[in-house]
């Protein structure tokens, strides 16, 4: 093999791995939405509510979910690599805008999410709920909260059972989404 | 060449003298995130804090055995003597709606080694808690700072990792439970 032959192979090679890895790497990031852009709202909400559970922090503590009580959020939580929440409450209405939504899912008509549950009307709570899968595997959760005073925001990253997401509501910062997702068994 | 040193072993030299001296140096801010957050809301705020010793927050408090999570028995959550409290008390909190740059400057204030936990801010009463974490050994650091209208509280506690996974699954709770536990008498 000539030199120049062998070296542009060993290039191309190199290349070809540097770009698998990056797109795996974008693959596996994907599933964490970038909500700092609803940092502004602060400033208008009555109340602000904000919640970072990373990977190290969930896998570090997960393990000492040792209470009988506790086995069934260890459970749902096995391979949670995060917990992401944004919540704001506004004494008046309209003090969000659709942009403001539209910059969440704008993300969340990305390659691999899918809306899988809507539910609610604009004078109560309207609630949906998006998945992530990477393959046959759920990659990520988020689910968006809406009323006319408030809006949530929440990311699970990693792979989360939707009939277990229950077991979390009022727990790490995630609202209650029982009724949605019940709603959508009845759909079914 | 004997009184004269080569200028090989001047540059040895030097560079241990370097080396020493940056092993030497006393920490710098970033490093300790209690009295980077306490001189942050002094800053901001234009507020003085008070260390209050233990025996003189005995007698200010509930007569609490201490904080108590999620409706469970009442136990210790701070490692014992880890607990270090700076409070504001009868002063002025006011931002003039610049609420959000307080939280930017507290964040500011903190080496990149502490996580953002949870952050709950209500600008009209001024009301804001910040719960920051960071790993120590095998326990982890907990920094909470609740601010109200009047008065302000800056605790930082060590606590068990089996004891942040009772904290983690109310995070609203976790700071008022930390602090409690810090400032009430046991």
């Amino acid at each position: 093999m000539k030199p120049l032959f062998r070296n542009s192979l060993k290039a191309i090679t190199v290349s070809v791995l540097l770009l698998l890895t990056t797109v795996a790497s974008v693959r596996a990031q994907s599933a964490k939405l970038q909500m700092d852009q609803l940092d502004v709202l602060a400033n208008k909400a009555s109340e602000t509510v904000e919640v970072k559970l990373d990977e190290h922090l969930m896998q570090t503590t997960a393990k000492f979910f040792s209470d009988p009580d506790d086995a069934e959020i260890k459970e749902v939580l096995k391979g949670v690599k995060g917990i992401y929440v944004k919540r704001f409450e506004f004494e008046k209405e309209g003090e969000y805008s659709e942009a403001d939504l539209e910059s969440i899912r704008s993300q969340l008509r990305n390659p691999g999410w899918t809306r899988i549950v809507s539910v609610g009307s604009k004078k109560e709570i309207s609630i949906e709920v998006y998945l992530l899968q990477n393959g046959d595997q759920i990659g990520g959760m988020a689910v968006l909260a809406t009323g006319s005073r408030e809006m949530t925001v929440v990311n699970i990253i990693g792979p989360v059972d939707l009939d277990k997401l229950t077991k979390l509501e009022g727990s790490f910062g995630v609202p209650p989404v029982g009724d949605a997702i019940r709603q959508r068994e009845k759909k079914k | 060449m004997n009184g004269a040193m080569k200028p090989k072993h001047a540059l040895c030299l030097a560079m241990a003298a370097t080396f020493l001296a940056a092993l030497a140096r006393p920490a710098t801010a970033k490093e300790d995130g209690f009295n980077d957050v306490v001189k942050a809301i002094e800053q901001f705020y234009h507020v003085k804090h008070q260390n209050i010793p233990l025996l003189a927050r005995a007698g200010m408090k509930a007569a609490k055995t201490a904080a108590r999570i999620r409706g469970g028995d009442y136990k210790r959550l701070a490692e014992a003597g880890s607990a270090r409290v700076a409070f504001f008390e009868e002063q002025n909190f006011d931002s003039h709606g610049q609420i959000a740059s307080f939280k930017a400057s507290v964040k500011n204030a903190l080496s990149v080694t502490w996580s953002a936990l949870v952050q709950t801010l209500a600008p009209k009463n001024e009301e804001q808690n910040y719960i920051y974490v960071r790993e120590l050994d095998k326990n982890f650091s907990v920094l909470v700072i609740t601010i109200e209208r009047h008065e302000a509280t800056v605790v930082e506690a060590t606590v068990a990792p089996q004891i942040l996974a009772q904290l983690m699954k109310d995070p609203n709770e976790m700071g008022k439970a930390l602090t409690d536990d810090a400032t009430i008498d046991p």
